[in-house]
């Protein structure tokens, strides 16, 4: 899902051993080596925006600034921050990585730390897509022609860890915290956006790292972020609520409302049906297309016309997207969000759940609660 | 000045260049630093990567992702196309349209979406400095956002008097404050915040836990309907001593200075220079350029970051309309990192805070 992005990250970002300790993070390079075999080490790209895999391999969520890792196959990995030699301090204790360095004059480290790498191979590079034009001329003139190995890692990082399954758990409380602050606003008769503030403010109590949320003033039928206050009421009112908690995101659509709303409840109903069908090795395209089939006769919500949902972990949006054309298959240890939207001409819903992908189908770790009104 | 009357002017400049068609993309990333083209151009903040078609004599049309996303988007009063990739709409949209291109946004954007711009419009030009001269200066409604901006950000430092207190971490007083001004109508809030007995810097909150005897060092920076406005503060987590008081009086006279220099008609240099004397003659001289500092201010967006940084580099005219940052934030050796600035609009008669209340040293009682 598109939220929008903020300016800064604020919410709790500190390495926390105790939940993810540094061995972690050094088996997940391990198995980079694994898939790039020649390569020597990797160069790692992460700003405010685009960060899951710089964050999966150091921990470390760029804040302000973008950062980049050196991770030699062999030896200790380098993390370089922007923004100066001041924000070093502010950095550090949001990774394991020990040598913390400003990003500057990066062209003639990345070409040294390339050369001192041992066994003859070249760097590898991940998440170049999503760097300023500059920068990777920059590492590119330094490195030579180097071969990007985003989508290796992403494969990597679809089987989540006990440990990370985790905090996605913790994440679907928050959330939960969030829907339920939500609902009593509903229920207190607060305007549009208190109602969506309230929700933001029980999550970010709830531990929440980061808090992005949508809703609708027009029934359901489409949704914005928060521009300014609403003090108008929404009864009911369509939200969608992301939740990161130590560095894993959960996400929710809900129909907050004082009373039960038929149409939420159908299209829970067909929700249900869809999670039934979950299954390691099940087509993605293919429960897309049976939830289609089931919302008969309405038609996909404008928000779930394109995906059914899609990974979901250190970033909101992970592959696989859940498209009709997708045949990609659910994985064990894969965690998903899986979205069921409907629409017609006067009435709109859309509900989702988050999904952990096991060997005999899939655990509920969130789910829409029902529209009872209370 | 209007968004009409700026439009107008960006066409003017495109007949100069003698440019049928300008181009401008963002890639949805939002961020004080960088300049967006696509929100001059529409007023439109987008959830995901976004274009504009201005051509130079014709109607504008906005691209916006994700394609749902295209009824808010119509709100900005152009036509708007919604699609699910901003370059495959962005080439749709343009239909092969023929005559000279400029395209403005791309050192800005990711190089993903800049590269594949670049394969599609080879022969386009850069046009940045077309859209962001003609937003120097900023429009009527981008003056009266700054002011509630502003005000947000008066009523978010009264909040974190109220409530910063020793046992209470930078990220908890953080959240707390951007949710505080969420509740106020600012969609965002640019809130670099951090503690501690001496700071090197500003810098994003973390998980240290502040101390009694702490200085807090925050900018508050909300924005509304896309303008961002700042206030530069510091508290003391308990009594100041004598010699931060001296110190923080000396960086208000210093951002006086800058605010007196700053007329229309002047280099923003000279606001540079003027905060820095007041400094130097106090023995800092040193402490006046990198790697202690490298501006002294700078201008405020998410649209046009013009007129730039209050920096010795920055030879800009000052103009009427323009709405920057005079900031003397300052490490000094003996307390550490301070914050003190003011956001300012340049008037015919000079620079005009846009805050109720001048930054002075606060003291939260513990």
């Amino acid at each position: 899902m598109h939220t929008m992005q903020p300016t800064l990250l604020v919410g709790p970002s500190d390495w926390d051993a105790a939940r993810m300790p540094k061995d972690e993070f050094l088996a997940r390079a391990t198995a980079l080596w694994r898939t790039a075999r020649a390569a020597s080490g990797a160069i790692v790209y992460g700003d405010r925006a685009h960060h899951a895999e710089l964050a999966y391999l150091t921990n470390f969520t760029p804040k302000l600034e973008a950062a980049l890792a050196l991770i030699p196959r062999v030896g200790s990995p380098r993390l370089f921050v922007g923004g100066g030699a001041n924000m070093i301090q502010a950095a550090k204790p949001l990774t394991f990585i020990e040598s913390v360095q400003p990003l500057r004059d990066i062209g003639a480290t990345v070409a040294q730390w390339a050369r001192e790498q041992s066994g003859g191979g070249r760097p590898v590079l991940i998440a170049g897509a999503f760097m300023p034009p500059a920068l990777h001329r920059e590492i590119a003139e330094a490195a030579g022609a180097i071969a990007d190995k985003t989508t290796d890692l992403a494969t990597l990082m679809r089987r989540k860890s006990a440990r990370e399954l985790a905090a996605i758990r913790e994440a679907c409380a928050a959330l939960d915290a969030a829907i339920a602050a939500m609902n009593e606003a509903q229920r207190a008769r607060a305007g549009a956006t208190a109602i969506v503030l309230a929700g933001e403010r029980a999550a970010y109590r709830a531990g929440a790292q980061d808090v992005r949320t949508l809703f609708s003033l027009d029934g359901g039928r489409t949704l914005r972020p928060f521009e300014t206050s609403v003090d108008g009421s929404a009864d009911p009112l369509q939200v969608y609520v992301a939740v990161r908690r130590c560095g894993y995101w959960a996400e929710g659509f809900a129909v907050i409302s004082a009373s039960p709303n038929p149409y939420a409840d159908g299209a829970a109903e067909v929700l249900e049906y869809a999670i039934e069908m979950i299954a390691p090795g099940r087509r993605c395209g293919d429960v897309r297309r049976s939830i289609i089939d089931a919302i008969q006769p309405f038609h996909p919500h404008a928000v779930t016309k394109q995906a059914q949902g899609n990974a979901i972990g250190l970033a909101l949006e992970e592959p696989p997207l859940l498209t009709i054309y997708s045949a990609e298959t659910f994985e064990i240890d894969g965690v998903y969000t899986l979205r069921v939207g409907i629409s017609d001409e006067h009435n709109h819903a859309i509900v989702s759940a988050v999904l952990a992908v096991n060997a005999y189908g899939c655990e509920v770790l969130w789910s829409t609660p029902v529209s009872d009104g209370k | 000045m209007t968004h009409v009357e700026r439009l107008a002017a960006i066409r003017a400049a495109m007949s100069e260049q003698q440019l049928d068609m300008l181009v401008a993309v963002h890639d949805g990333s939002h961020f004080i630093e960088t300049p967006n083209p696509v929100f001059v151009l529409s007023r439109f903040k987008s959830l995901g990567p976004a274009a504009v078609l201005l051509p130079r004599d014709g109607e504008p049309v906005l691209i916006a992702t994700p394609a749902w996303d295209v009824e808010r988007a119509q709100e900005s009063g152009l036509r708007v196309i919604g699609a699910d990739d901003v370059v495959d709409g962005t080439i749709a949209a343009l239909d092969g349209a023929s005559g000279a291109i400029g395209v403005a946004g791309l050192p800005f954007t990711r190089l993903e979406i800049g590269n594949r711009v670049k394969q599609a419009l080879p022969q386009a030009s850069a046009a940045d400095e077309i859209v962001f001269d003609a937003a120097a200066a900023k429009t009527e409604d981008e003056i009266a956002n700054a002011r509630e901006a502003t005000r947000i950000a008066e009523l978010g430092y009264a909040r974190m008097l109220e409530i910063a207190r020793p046992g209470m971490s930078e990220d908890e007083l953080a959240v707390e404050l951007k949710c505080h001004a969420r509740s106020l109508g600012a969609e965002d809030n640019f809130l670099l915040l951090c503690a501690g007995p001496r700071n090197p810097a500003v810098a994003p909150s973390n998980g240290r836990i502040m101390q009694a005897g702490d200085t807090l060092v925050a900018e508050i920076t909300p924005s509304y309907r896309g303008q961002l406005a700042q206030i530069c503060r510091t508290v003391t987590l308990g009594p100041a001593g004598d010699d931060l008081k001296r110190k923080y009086e000396l960086l208000v006279r210093a951002m006086n200075a800058g605010i007196a220099a700053a007329m229309p008609g002047a280099p923003m240099s000279a606001v540079c220079r003027a905060v820095n004397a007041v400094l130097e003659a106090q023995g800092y001289g040193e402490y006046c350029h990198p790697p202690h500092i490298r501006r002294r201010g700078h201008g405020l967006g998410f649209g046009s970051i013009r007129p730039g940084d209050v920096s010795l580099d920055n030879d800009t005219v000052l103009q009427a309309g323009m709405v920057f940052m005079i900031h003397p934030n300052q490490h000094l050796p003996d307390t550490g990192y301070l914050l003190c600035g003011e956001p300012v609009l340049l008037t015919a008669q000079g620079a005009q805070p846009l805050t109720q209340r001048q930054s002075a040293l606060a003291e939260i009682a513990i």
